[in-house]
């Protein structure tokens, strides 16, 4: 693949667009939080590309792709937290709107 | 002909990436995040992170998933269409639109004003002072792919305190979805959301 760097990251940041918008759009915890996860999606692209970048002929720079592997790792963490706070909620509401939710609102 | 099959996987993972945000139901979004990261899987394969790509099916794909997918059944959440938004989250969503393509162009502005040169060309530049400052984007004609011995390496050498700290916060996590998701006896409310489990707990 003989891509440019650049249009990896043009990638990456339509990405992490896409998914700060569903993040501050959506009211369904469950989108918002397959909203992070295509957020650290794109991070992970742009580890990658990074890594790519900074790669000498024929040898593959490692670190991004390690560090790469941490943030997937982070986000299983977090996806596992978040869902458990989703079954919570719904204990608690029967809904798992995010408005519903608003009692530490001053 | 490998860069063709880039630019399909990227629109379509954009597309997927957009049908997470817009669709309706909890269950499509879900199933679109799953197309994303499959094309995302096959980018990271064309770059030649070939560990990565089989992590990111392994564990986005096969456990993430699965899990989002878990709580959506257990959950029963159907369509999001009964919903009546409300009018004052009309501003609201104003603002988050406009936040968003702030976000989007800031992002596309930043990353097209260039990167540094590779090492190679530095070091190809200061051989050659004459030769301009500004290298030419670098293209990859080589099909380089990653080593899994020394992606093993770096991480129980150079990278083996994260490692550890990895392990601790997988322990934490446990605990806490444990504790989170545990039922409470008692729970008056939790009787009321759960009315299969009337009588076998009170």
């Amino acid at each position: 693949m003989s891509v440019p760097t650049e249009h990896l990251l043009v990638l990456a940041a339509l990405l992490f667009a896409i998914g700060t918008l569903g993040f501050l759009l959506r009211r369904n915890v469950i989108v918002v939080l397959a909203s992070i996860e295509l957020i650290l999606n794109a991070a992970n692209l742009t580890f990658l590309a990074g890594s790519r970048h900074h790669s000498a002929l024929g040898e593959l720079n490692l670190h991004g792709p390690i560090f790469a592997l941490f943030v997937i790792l982070v986000a299983a963490a977090e996806a596992a937290v978040g869902l458990a706070l989703v079954i919570a909620l719904y204990r608690l509401k029967q809904t798992v709107r995010l408005d519903a939710a608003g009692e530490l609102k001053g | 002909m490998a860069d063709l099959l880039f630019y399909v996987l990227a629109a379509l993972a954009v597309a997927a990436a957009l049908g997470v945000v817009m669709s309706r139901n909890p269950l499509f979004s879900v199933l679109s995040l799953l197309g994303s990261f499959f094309c995302l899987a096959s980018i990271y394969l064309l770059a030649g992170f070939q560990f990565l790509a089989a992590t990111q099916l392994l564990v986005y794909a096969g456990a993430i998933m699965v899990l989002f997918l878990f709580v959506i059944m257990l959950l029963n959440l159907g369509d999001e269409t009964q919903y009546v938004e409300r009018p004052e989250s009309l501003g609201k969503r104003r603002v988050a639109i406009a936040g968003g393509t702030a976000v989007a162009l800031l992002l596309v502005a930043v990353f097209s004003v260039g990167l540094r040169p590779t090492q190679a060309a530095e070091t190809a530049s200061a051989a050659d002072p004459g030769a301009t400052s500004f290298a030419p984007t670098p293209v990859f004609q080589d099909e380089a792919i990653d080593d899994l011995v020394k992606v093993g390496e770096l991480l129980f050498s150079r990278y083996v305190l994260a490692f550890e700290a990895a392990s601790l916060l997988l322990l934490a996590t446990m605990i806490a979805v444990i504790l989170l998701a545990k039922r409470q006896r008692g729970d008056v409310r939790e009787a009321a959301g759960w009315p299969w489990q009337k009588g076998v707990e009170q």
